[in-house]
């Protein structure tokens, strides 16, 4: 193998000779002059490196690749850019997203197209191993290396191709026909899934349904020490960890999501051709040596993996979509709004929506037996039991298992009796040699891209204490209890960044009414089965009439935590109650500050398929600070227009404060 | 919890390259498959074993300048991916509590994947079902003494049944 131990710098002599060769024409002569003056400037850019006192034949065809690449203007070719994730910045040059010196040749790599080219060109003659992977870079970096080879048409005999055994083996061993793109739905009792995620499974040729668990998913994440604690939000909003690339066994993700935090999975089988897929992996494998700064609102899992499919197929333009911030689920609907680009989706119930499934499908004596099972084992033997026909027998013991497995998986330490009782069910279960039937679990919330979009806009108009207003609402994310909830986990809202204008005709004035930093609230309903609590967590502002002051800014922080239960007598209804504390903090107080603790109950309701209802009041008492009490309902309610258009009329009453306002409200 | 920090520390496992390049040929050759005989030899402890995958975990990850996130926990994966004589007894190992639950149903994916990774084609896997349903006492018994042990029982079931004898491409 010809090594290279360094780039010889060009000599302004190699120019020279080549001038003098040229013909004396004066208009080719300005040509070559002016491709001399282009040359220099791109060898200006190149790293200074130092001479080589012999030098080896490669550099002649070296130099001669740098010059047909600048001359092809390679540098700055779409291409190039994705698959070194060059993004235009600010003053108009480019910085890759890619925060890993091993990912670039170049020193200036980050910064400049061409100088990573050239370098780029230069390491392809050098079986030098690069990258955190140790590899040569043809090796180390195939993708670049199969594009440059194509566009400069490599001669083989003057720039040997290395033999990458590692590569070939790892994407042999995908053995892969197609992409699927995974979507496991917001899990908001975990701050890093709250929007949900995205990962990618490359399935593999005579994969069938039940074994796709098999195939290796590409899986970005931020590295996260597991005793991040507190530092973990702000680490994770400001890119403090590094975000890698892994390629986890699909059934190792199906047990996180399905089984572990009981998370629906949504399956894409995206229609991409298998030169397409093989370009997909060879950029994966690059990435391999790749480590970005992890943000999680924009750099996340999502979007790097949007760069690759942008890198399958270049027409795709996806990440070109988002320039804040990036939500899982948006990137799911980009996705399944390119025409053809989908071509089938499955669904994957987790483990507690087949539990909630399969128990709504019995009538109530044999969920009653069901429950027992899980209780005691006693019940095995039971008459009830015994009575029934074998295929009901085995539906019940199959449930009474999911349910034991769903309490172990879920628990802290689980009492080992749990582990016994499942193990007693399931030695049962197999003595009846019948295959169990399979049961088809309809979601309880639709796919995410047939979900409003996550930001929203809102003009309303109403009266506050007999003076009319007028506000307009504007919030990046991502869905309250009230919004329409096809597509997204029912009972839960994540209100972040939100703001309101509002302005009061009586008082001729505009000010900030509103602005919530975050408001999270995760009602889980609770019955026999299911027992984890509900919760609340809400920082922000809002106007108060309060004492003296007719207008006055209130700072709040809240938190609580309670329960909530589920029924559907007539239409479907939660009810919850939370146990809460607040701090208030406002020139309108004494002091300037309140704290107290008190309690919220309410009612969330579906009226009809478009008309939701949301009923609460709050009790609080001041204790610290300004002491006093305070008490406050409201009745929101929201008619769903279309996918991304809803009216809203929400009453509100605070202190000495009522609103009633009217608001059109549209998704983006 | 204890489960979580386990599922974690096997993600470690598959760094998209093990970038713990020892030797550039094969950068992942440890003594056997650490997280095997690790997890398997201990499997009544988890709590026990789950603190020493951790600290492997931390310690190759911010330790050095040349980490990946596989720190090679040594000799299961090879740039990411199972090393195809692991393929089995790792997956039996990772999805024991789904594999033992489905034994159990005489179905399931993970059931028709083992057995696909077994060798048995899939025309013939209710064949496989029935009987991993019928020795569900004995087979799960020895899997949670070692899942190793379980394949092998299976492997040995195999052979002697008249027709899976007959089909098993392994």
């Amino acid at each position: 193998m010809p090594r290279i131990q360094s780039l010889p710098r060009f000599r302004l002599a190699n120019n020279q000779h080549g001038a003098s060769t040229s013909t004396s024409k004066p208009h080719v002569f300005l040509t070559r002059r002016l491709y001399i003056v282009l040359l220099l400037f791109t060898l200006l850019l190149a790293p200074a490196l130092p001479v080589d006192a012999d030098e080896p034949p490669e550099n002649a065809y070296l130099a001669e690749l740098i010059n047909k690449g600048a001359q092809a203007k390679l540098a700055s070719e779409r291409e190039w850019h994705l698959l070194l994730h060059y993004r235009k910045d600010l003053f108009g040059g480019h910085t890759s997203e890619q925060d890993d010196q091993g990912f670039f040749m170049s020193p200036d790599g980050k910064t400049n197209p061409q100088a990573e080219l050239d370098t780029t060109l230069k390491q392809f003659f050098s079986d030098e191993l690069v990258g955190r992977s140790k590899q040569p870079a043809q090796c180390a970096f195939i993708a670049r290396y199969e594009w440059l080879r194509n566009q400069l048409h490599f001669d083989e005999t003057r720039l040997a191709p290395m033999a990458c055994e590692r590569f070939e083996r790892w994407f042999a061993d995908f053995e892969a026909q197609s992409i699927t793109l995974i979507f496991p739905s917001a899990f908001l009792n975990n701050p890093a899934s709250m929007f949900g995620h995205t990962l990618l499974r490359v399935d593999q040729r005579g994969q069938t349904d039940s074994t796709r668990i098999l195939a290796y998913t590409i899986n970005y994440a931020a590295d996260v020490p597991p005793d991040a604690g507190m530092a973990y939000p702000i680490r994770g909003i400001f890119g403090g960890y590094r975000g890698y690339f892994s390629t986890i066994p699909y059934y190792l993700k199906v047990q996180e999501y399905r089984d572990i935090e009981n998370r629906d999975i949504w399956e894409y089988r995206l229609n991409f051709t298998e030169d397409q897929v093989r370009r997909l992996l060879m950029h994966a494998w690059e990435l391999g040596n790749a480590s970005f700064d992890y943000f999680f609102f924009k750099e996340n899992c999502s979007y790097h993996l949007l760069a690759l499919l942008d890198y399958a197929d270049p027409t795709l333009h996806l990440t070109d979509e988002f320039l804040f911030w990036t939500v899982p689920a948006d990137t799911v609907r980009l996705i399944a709004s390119k025409p053809g680009l989908v071509s089938g989706i499955a669904y994957r119930p987790s483990r507690s929506n087949v539990i909630r499934r399969k128990r709504e499908s019995l009538p109530s004596e044999e969920r009653e037996i069901a429950h027992r099972l899980t209780k005691d084992i006693g019940e095995l033997k039971s008459a009830a039991l015994s009575r029934l026909a074998p295929m009901r027998q085995t539906f019940l013991l199959d449930l009474a298992s999911d349910y034991l497995r769903y309490r172990i998986d879920t628990t802290d330490d689980p009492p080992p009796e749990l582990k016994k009782r499942n193990r007693d069910i399931l030695a049962a279960r197999s003595e009846i040699r019948l295959p169990s039937e399979e049961f088809l679990v309809e979601p309880f919330a639709k796919q995410p891209e047939l979900g409003h979009n996550t930001s929203r806009v809102s003009v309303g108009a109403g009266w506050r204490n007999n003076s009319a207003f007028e506000e307009q609402t504007i919030r990046a994310g991502y869905h309250d209890l009230l919004d329409p909830e096809i597509g997204y986990t029912p009972n839960a809202q994540i209100e972040i960044a939100s703001v309101t204008m509002r302005t009061y005709n009586r008082h001729n004035q505009t000010r900030l009414e509103r602005a919530t930093l975050a408001n999270v609230v995760s009602l889980s309903p609770m019955d026999s089965v299911f027992h984890a609590p509900s919760w609340k967590i809400n920082v922000g502002m809002q106007t108060i009439k309060h004492r003296g002051c007719q207008l006055c800014s209130n700072g709040v922080m809240n938190g609580g935590i309670g329960a909530s239960v589920e029924n559907r007598w007539l239409v479907h209804q939660v009810f919850f109650a939370f146990a809460e504390v607040e701090a208030n903090y406002s020139h309108a107080y004494e002091e300037r500050h309140r704290i107290g603790g008190g309690g919220t109950v309410g009612m969330l309701t579906d009226l009809t398929e478009r008309w939701k209802m949301l009923i609460s009041g709050t009790y609080l008492r001041y204790a610290l600070g300004e002491k006093g009490d305070d008490f406050r309902w409201t009745v929101g309610q929201r008619v769903t227009l279309l996918q991304n258009l809803a009216l809203r009329l929400d009453y509100n009453h605070r202190d000495y404060d009522n609103d009633v306002m009217f608001s059109v409200q549209a998704y983006f | 919890m204890s489960k979580k920090v386990i599922m974690l520390s096997v993600a470690v496992l598959f760094g998209m390259q093990a970038g713990f390049a020892m030797a550039a040929a094969n950068p992942d050759t440890g003594p056997g498959c650490g997280l095997g005989k690790l997890a398997w030899g201990d499997y009544a402890h988890q709590k026990n074993i789950a603190p020493q995958v951790l600290m492997a975990t931390t310690n190759g990850t911010f330790g050095s300048q040349t980490f990946g996130i596989s720190t090679g926990t040594s000799g299961c994966t090879n740039d990411g991916k199972v090393m195809s004589e692991h393929k089995t007894t790792m997956f039996a190992q990772l999805n024991f509590e789904n594999l033992s639950q489905e034994m159990a149903q005489g179905q399931g994916e993970h059931l028709a994947s083992l057995a696909t990774l077994m060798g048995v084609p899939a025309e013939h896997q209710a064949a496989f079902f029935a009987m991993t349903q019928e020795r569900y006492t004995s087979l799960v018994k020895t899997g949670e003494a070692s899942p190793v042990a379980m394949v092998k029982a299976i492997n040995d079931a195999i052979a002697t049944h008249p027709v899976l004898a007959q089909v098993s491409t392994r």
